[in-house]
């Protein structure tokens, strides 16, 4: 009876969060019709945090379960999505061939990886997977998306963060997290357009994207890595658990010997692999689907709402930009109506600037964004610099420009009011996704940290916010969408990632092992402690 | 992180109150140490870690008797090896 009346309550909840949604929606439609936009990007958000919450979706399982637990269901599931991804995207590519800004190739997507894996594995989740547990009410994830924000937001505004960066050539005269940074010497380029020899300015067709970018950019490599994990960590058990059986139903036959296993063997073992969880392996398809729509809807909808083309170019931030003159900037588009856009208040995005609007899943920037947004309103300026005033790069020994913001927040990218941030609409979205299925289903619990969980949540927080600045972007940006994409990087960073994973889950194995033994000294078991 | 033992010889794990990895972890390692035929029941309050124990039995041979949500968002499993 209280069980039943749990459930019900539940439910009301879980419809209450999509109402609440869609008065959000309603809202920003009526502020102003291009609004939309932002509304759609949260929709979208709802879906991966549903996907992600009905699938366990978590990236940081992937290493790190694989590692500690040898249980490949995430490593695979994260394979499958890539692979979904990278098919409908190569006509994508087609249909919007400038959608996607190529992100330079490096050594620092191995060394963000390396500090994002070894992050993920002390805060118990990736960023986005530690999204769409926040909407399971568990606040230790809440406290690292917290720990992740600030920790971005902090490192972009400490004196060594420009120098350091330069240092290393990851930065160029232009932000680094703008839409196309200008990173010296290291390539930016899809491995379709590379194979194909596709000069800059023209396009690769579907065929071309789909050999280069899906076929040996994604699939191949997901299906070699997939092959790895069978042979290593499932085939051993599974072939003698097969052949156990097989043996056991010849026992009554003439021969009576031992079963030998053989390709098909393999092929069910395999498939074993592929479909043990079917959560997983359902939500990783889904997830790359909704990825694909994802990039198809918010291109058309930059097009429908004039600002963007026809070729997938387009920036939200064009919507608040005004000039000093309050007009607003023109582009290539000199026919565009602006009846559907707010009125323009001068000082969220000034000429030139854009906002981070990537168009497609991406974590974490828009998150140090809004922690930078935080940070800018609080802390004064004689600290932290004016992060919203553009920066100038001036060589050294020319008069400097008395105003010089903060490259990372005030190059190319303004810092825009949270609730115009329409990728930070999206993380809210996941959220609330994952919040309403957890609630439907009876697996939403308020959990809050302990000093040892906090610990752990602010450690692996911060150091998977810092791995994502050098690898300008975390588990989704800088590697799910570059190696869907077809950018060889995302692969850098996934090993990066998994080299991470396996110095921190050794040590904290090692203190499970002691709180373990600690737990049982005392214990008068019949078991061997 | 709790590890009893009831009266009728099986045992118990609570980690509630633990994210990823820890509920598998420690599930797997007290599993580890119970003797073939032992039963220990593991409550689990992690979504994720769920799934994750499931696929790690199914791995290594050990059978899942029982699967309850005793209370909202609580997982109760029976393990045996």
């Amino acid at each position: 009876m209280a069980e039943a009346k749990t459930s019900s309550r539940n439910k009301i909840y879980a419809v209450g969060v999509i109402g609440f949604l869609a008065i959000l929606t309603i809202l920003y439609y009526l502020s102003a019709p291009v609004y939309l936009y932002i509304a759609v990007y949260m929709w979208f958000g709802f879906l991966y945090g549903a996907l992600q919450q009905y699938g366990r979706f978590c990236f940081a399982s992937a290493w790190r379960d694989l590692i500690m637990v040898k249980v490949p269901r995430m490593f695979v599931g994260i394979m499958i999505g890539l692979m979904t991804l990278s098919i409908i995207s190569a006509w994508l590519f087609t249909k919007y061939p400038n959608f996607y800004h190529v992100s330079p190739i490096g050594p620092h997507e191995l060394v963000g990886g390396f500090l994002f894996g070894l992050g993920m594995v002390f805060a118990g989740g990736c960023a986005t997977g530690s999204l769409y547990k926040t909407g399971e009410g568990n606040m230790i994830s809440l406290t690292v998306l917290l720990s992740l924000s600030f920790a971005q937001a902090i490192l972009v505004t400490l004196p060594f963060f420009d120098p350091v960066m330069d240092a290393l050539h990851l930065t160029g005269p232009n932000s680094v997290a703008s839409a196309t940074p200008d990173i010296w010497h290291w390539p930016q380029f899809l491995l379709a357009n590379k194979i194909f020899g596709i000069e800059p300015g023209q396009h690769a067709s579907f065929i071309q994207n789909l050999i280069g970018n899906a076929f040996v950019n994604t699939i191949l490599i997901a299906f070699l890595l997939m092959i790895g994990v069978y042979i290593v960590y499932v085939r051993k058990n599974f072939l003698k658990r097969r052949k156990a059986a097989i043996s056991a139903s010849a026992g009554a036959s003439a021969d009576g010997g031992e079963a030998k296993m053989g390709f098909g063997d393999e092929v069910a073992g395999f498939w074993h692999m592929i479909s043990s969880s079917k959560r997983t392996t359902i939500a990783a398809v889904l997830l790359g689907i909704v990825a694909a729509i994802q990039v198809f809807t918010m291109s058309w909808m930059r097009d429908q709402y004039n600002f963007g083309d026809t070729q997938g170019n387009g920036n939200f931030g064009a919507v608040f930009a005004v000039n000093a003159d309050g007009s607003r900037p023109t582009n290539d588009k000199t026919d565009r109506s602006l009846d559907t856009w707010p009125a323009a208040e001068p000082g969220e995005v000034t000429k030139g600037q854009s906002m981070f609007d990537p168009g497609y899943w991406y974590i974490t920037t828009q998150e140090a964004m809004a922690a930078g947004w935080v940070i800018d309103g609080v802390v004064p300026e004689s600290i932290t610099g004016n992060l919203k005033a553009p920066h100038v790069d001036v060589p050294a020994g020319q008069p400097q420009p008395a105003e010089n913001g903060n490259r990372y927040f005030g190059s190319s990218n303004a810092i825009p009011k949270p609730w115009h941030s329409p990728a930070l609409l999206l993380s809210f979205g996941l959220i609330m996704g994952a919040s309403f299925l957890s609630l439907w289903n009876r697996e939403f619990k308020w959990k809050f940290p302990t000093r040892e969980l906090f610990i752990y949540a602010v450690c692996g927080g911060t150091i998977m916010g810092i791995g994502s600045r050098i690898a300008l972007g975390c588990n989704i940006g800088a590697f799910y969408t570059r190696a869907a994409f077809g950018s060889l990087g995302g692969w850098l960073f996934f090993i990066g990632m998994g080299l991470g994973a396996l110095i921190s889950a050794q040590l904290v194995n090692k203190i499970a092992n002691k709180k373990m033994a600690k737990q049982m000294e005392s214990m008068d078991f019949d078991i061997e402690i | 992180m709790k590890f009893n033992k009831n009266d009728d010889g099986t045992y118990e794990l609570d980690v509630t109150g633990y994210v990823c990895p820890h509920p598998q972890l420690y599930t797997l390692k007290c599993m580890e140490k119970l003797n073939e035929g032992m039963i220990m029941e593991v409550l689990i309050d992690n979504p994720s870690s769920v799934e994750s124990v499931t696929q790690a039995c199914n791995g290594k041979g050990y059978a899942i008797l029982e699967t309850n949500q005793p209370k909202p968002g609580v997982t109760a499993m029976k393990i045996q090896k």
